[in-house]
């Protein structure tokens, strides 16, 4: 069975960038329909606009890191980005900005379309984010999981037996090998023996 | 002044009945408004013969030719092949079907009924039949995909188990496992989403392989059977539930005329009359506007509601979808009985973005029919 990606909106928050007013309505008014709130605005953005606002509609003609409260490719809602010129030095900006959906300003009957795969694909791109971090995160731990087995190892047995036992802590405790060395290293060593 | 109006219907081929009920509405409507003194409207008829391939194909030629406005196109597959050309040459598809949503283009006008007029309310009336088990069937392309989806969601939300939800190829009569199904794991009710002749042979063998399903209120459930081809189901269709945006039993006596003598079979049908709704929507809208040019005639026809078969028509500028007043009516000796009705025109919801979810008993814009 296909998997359906999120496809209501309505009750949602949005914001339309863009210089034209006429731009701004059509994008507006397709968005009322769809049950979405969203209001125009033809200035950059700062942080106060996003409150309350689950997603970024911006002009790719116009469009500048400056007029972004982010870092650039950081948004942290979906970003759709409205095609007008497709000049190369405009889409490597939007590229740059990890614009989740394109939507040419000519083919705006294709708004759903547009939020269904900016939706889908900021979700994956934040899964990748957290799963990047973890894997730092983990790499960073490396050195402590050498400290706890040599802190287990001096309570007797080889590396082999002290990583067992920090892998079994790690499963007991329903934790990563690392927060488990983690844990070893905070520990006085009479409790890591079993001591009260 | 004349104005050539395309008409591209499949009075030919697969499902011919469906072509021939709205291309008869089409053109009663035209000589109706004729012969009131109304515009001259020049019908430009094709029939691609429920061959797919050959709707873009006219659609090129009628647009070449002048045509700037066409009726026509029954099933999406064909709606969806001609929008291209509607595109790259400044058409207008005025579409007088049921459909399954999810779509908004700037080259059409949606005149049949969306998902919130077919599929929300045929499940919430289902949910209040006390029925707890439903069993999905359709043909193997968008229309059935999307509607059994739909109605999946909707019967899930409604606590109605799903027993199995099945597509057979698009044309295909072959469907003795599905029978063999329902007979073995009798479902409250079968949502048909088939179409043409897989729909006409399912229904007929499945009410003969089990006669008692036969005239219980429900036992079937269509979102686009309409009178055009309903005697073809025989007795097995007594009882099948079908909705959509009209019923011959709300006919006026001039749309039953036009049915009696432009109709091979006699009936107003939903098709007949959305047909006939679309062109006198375009005469409205073109003769308003002093021209035919599709952004000028679809800026009219959304100025205000418009007087047609169906009622007073409002079409949104947005969406471009027509707002109409659903109907359930149960299948009884080869007619329809409307069950239900809403009381007015219902604005389409098209991606289904603003239907609250169900809570039970919930009949929100419907009413008893004594």
């Amino acid at each position: 069975m296909t998997d359906i990606p999120q496809h209501n909106f309505a009750g949602q928050g949005a914001l339309v960038l863009h210089r034209s007013e006429e731009a701004i309505r059509g994008v507006v008014e397709r968005c009322a329909r769809l049950g979405i709130r969203a209001r125009g605005l033809r200035r950059d953005l700062t942080v106060d606009d996003l409150e309350g606002v689950d997603m970024v509609i911006v002009d790719i003609d116009t469009g500048h890191d400056g007029a972004l409260p982010w870092t650039p490719g950081a948004a942290p809602v979906p970003l759709v980005g409205l095609v007008g010129s497709e000049s190369p030095g405009r889409l490597g900006w939007a590229l740059g900005q990890n614009v989740d959906a394109f939507l040419p300003l000519s083919a705006l009957g294709n708004l759903f379309s547009a939020l269904v795969i900016a939706h889908a694909t900021f979700a994956r791109r934040s899964d990748l984010m957290r799963e990047r971090a973890e894997t730092s995160l983990q790499r960073a731990g490396r050195l402590d999981v050498i400290r706890a087995v040599n802190a287990l190892m001096a309570e007797g047995g080889d590396e082999a037996l002290a990583l067992k036992r920090l892998r079994t802590m790690a499963m007991v405790g329903q934790v990563s090998l690392e927060d488990a060395a983690r844990r070893v290293l905070a520990q006085p060593e009479t409790r890591r023996s079993g001591a009260p | 002044m004349a104005y050539k109006l395309g008409l591209i219907f499949s009075t030919t081929g697969s499902y011919a009945a469906l072509g021939q009920s709205a291309l008869a509405g089409a053109l009663g409507a035209i000589a109706q408004i004729s012969g009131r003194g109304g515009i001259d409207i020049v019908p430009v008829i094709r029939d691609p013969g429920g061959d797919p391939a050959v709707y873009e194909a006219q659609m090129a030629e009628l647009l070449d030719m002048g045509v700037s406005n066409v009726v026509g196109a029954i099933t999406s597959w064909s709606r969806k092949d001609m929008i291209p050309v509607l595109e790259r040459k400044g058409g207008l598809l005025w579409y007088p079907c049921p459909y399954e949503g999810f779509e908004c283009n700037d080259h059409v006008v949606y005149l049949g009924a969306a998902p919130n007029h077919h599929v929300v309310p045929a499940i919430d009336w289902l949910a209040t039949q006390g029925m707890s088990r439903a069993y999905l069937v359709g043909s193997n392309y968008v229309w059935g995909w999307e509607t059994l989806r739909l109605a999946r969601d909707r019967l899930q939300a409604h606590g109605i188990e799903v027993v199995a939800e099945r597509f057979v190829p698009l044309g295909s009569t072959k469907h003795e496992h599905v029978v063999d199904e329902i007979c073995a794991t009798s479902p409250d009710c079968v949502i048909n989403s088939l179409i043409g002749p897989s729909s006409v042979s399912f229904v007929k063998d499945l009410g003969a392989r089990d006669p008692a399903r036969r005239g219980r209120p429900g036992h079937l459930v269509s979102f686009n059977q309409t009178e055009a081809d309903l005697a073809d189901l025989g007795e097995a269709a007594d009882g099948l539930l079908s909705v959509g945006s009209f019923f011959a039993e709300d006919a006026s006596a001039t749309l039953r005329a036009v049915a009696r003598d432009r109709a091979p079979n006699g009936q107003v049908s939903a098709f007949l009359a959305s047909a006939h709704a679309a062109v006198e929507l375009f005469a409205a809208a073109a003769s308003e506007a002093g021209t035919d040019a599709p952004h000028a005639v679809f800026q009219a026809a959304c100025a205000a509601p418009r007087a047609t078969v169906l009622g007073d028509i409002r079409i949104d500028p947005v969406m471009r979808h027509a707002a109409l007043a659903p109907r359930l009516a149960l299948a009884e000796g080869g007619r329809f009985r409307i069950i239900e009705r809403a009381a007015a025109p219902v604005p389409a919801d098209p991606y289904l973005s603003s239907q609250p979810a169900p809570r039970a008993p919930r009949r929100p814009a419907l009413r008893i029919v004594p």
